[in-house]
């Protein structure tokens, strides 16, 4: 008799399998009752070293390079953000004139963290020919715990984001595109969720000429023309 | 080549274990994170691409993975398993995020159809080429389990499915598919034992 057949009082002990698989639906109260339950607890724990062990049983596959390439760009870009970061964040804020039609909303709202979020520009790949740029973002107060990023390569933008809180239900997050005080910002199609662990990544469409900010907003599903909501993210060019 | 933080050798910090590297991950080394990916993408990319069947998908999947587990490194603990186990789990949350944004009906076609079949015949030849023993003979230890224990394991772990869409696509009682899904995962736990009793 192995150990996971002892003790079968538990009424819950058929749902560990499926716990262990990740396929029982109401996980959350399994998961509860694991805290008291000790006999559960030692059968989830046996089981799952069978399920950890069944990605080995998948037919083996080459990841593409392709994969490679994206993963460790994104990963040295970052890497290089946060070590600049790490040096220069008690960097005064660049000052920097408000667009028009944000004056207002943003002046009424939480506010940018402005004194606590310092802008750094770097060259990722100073002294090189290869022209990557990452700018920090400037997040706004009330997203305590939050940062994130442009990287702008070959005319490509991605915003890269983490520590941000799930969009309330209803709402997603957008992407704006601000240029310059005479105008609005423009609206997007890109609209993001974040995961889980609250990162997000989102290509930023469009040609970058001209545009003076980047920045995002929580606005109803599918989006808005225009704002309804001050910027929780800014990224200045 | 840059140095890491740390000042180790790109040859020094190919000789940490992997537990040693995550926490220099932690600490924001993209070198560390570097030589973690090259030990665990083909394993990751595989796992996506037999749970998603799609190249592209499984591309997004992994990617979407190991970025998660570059900002979450901090969030390892070498006392729930290895970071192979660790990082696998999250490329299988992943792709059970990906598949669940699919309707049932899609995801068990594209279950079915499997993904072996959609490699192409090139790919299909390196596949054949990086096999291993112990990932055969566990291979082997879930086709010998019974039919109806091996399905519903396969659809739960690589099809995303819930045990109760699993009762529904089975036309079987909830009770009856948990069980099976018990018994399977106790054969393959005792199969599991068996070799390390003998070393293998």
């Amino acid at each position: 008799m192995s150990s996971f057949e002892i003790d079968q009082d538990c009424g819950e002990r058929a749902n560990a399998a499926a716990y262990a698989l990740g396929a029982l639906e109401d996980a959350d109260a399994y998961r509860e009752h694991l805290l008291s339950c000790a006999g559960c607890r030692a059968e989830v724990a046996e089981l799952q070293l069978a399920v950890d062990a069944l990605p080995s049983t998948v037919t083996p596959a080459s990841a593409p390079e392709s994969l490679r390439r994206r993963v460790l760009d994104a990963v040295r870009s970052e890497a290089d953000l946060l070590h600049a970061a790490g040096r220069k964040a008690d960097r005064a804020p660049r000052a920097r004139r408000t667009p028009g039609g944000w004056r207002l909303l943003i002046a009424g709202s939480a506010s940018l963290a402005a004194g606590a979020a310092a802008l750094i520009v770097l060259a990722v790949s100073s002294g090189s020919s290869n022209a990557v740029r990452v700018t920090t973002a400037q997040i706004a107060a009330s997203e305590r715990g939050a940062h994130g990023a442009l990287r702008v390569a070959s005319g490509r933008a991605e915003l890269v984001l983490g520590g941000m809180r799930q969009a309330p239900r209803g709402q997603i997050y957008e992407v704006w595109l601000s240029r310059g005080k005479a105008s609005a910002p423009a609206a997007t199609d890109a609209l993001f969720g974040v995961t889980k662990a609250g990162t997000a990544s989102v290509v930023v469409p469009g040609p970058l000429h001209g545009v003076r900010e980047v920045l995002v907003t929580r606005e109803p599903l599918g989006g808005s023309l225009h704002p309804t909501s001050a910027p929780i993210v800014r990224v200045v060019l | 080549m840059r140095a890491p933080p740390g000042g180790a050798s790109r040859a020094e910090l190919r000789r940490l274990a992997d537990e040693e590297l995550v926490q220099l991950v932690a600490a924001s080394d993209a070198d560390a994170f570097e030589i973690v990916f090259e030990r665990h993408a083909d394993a990751a990319f595989a796992l996506a691409y037999r749970m998603c069947g799609r190249r592209s998908v499984a591309e997004d999947v992994a990617q979407e993975a190991f970025l998660a587990l570059w900002r979450g490194a901090r969030r390892y603990d070498r006392t729930r398993g290895s970071v192979r186990t660790w990082a696998l789990g999250i490329v299988h949350n992943r792709a059970v995020d990906a598949l669940r944004r699919s309707s049932v009906h899609e995801r068990r076609r594209a279950h079915e159809e499997g993904a072996e079949e959609a490699l192409e015949a090139p790919e299909r030849t390196d596949v054949q080429a990086i096999g291993n023993t112990a990932s055969a003979e566990l291979r082997g230890a879930l086709e010998q389990l019974p039919l109806e224990q091996r399905r519903v394991i396969e659809l739960a772990y690589f099809g995303g499915f819930t045990h109760v869409e699993i009762a529904t696509m089975l036309d079987t009682p909830v009770g009856t598919v948990k069980g099976r899904m018990r018994l399977g995962l106790q054969k393959l736990r005792g199969q599991l034992h068996s070799w390390e009793a003998i070393g293998g």
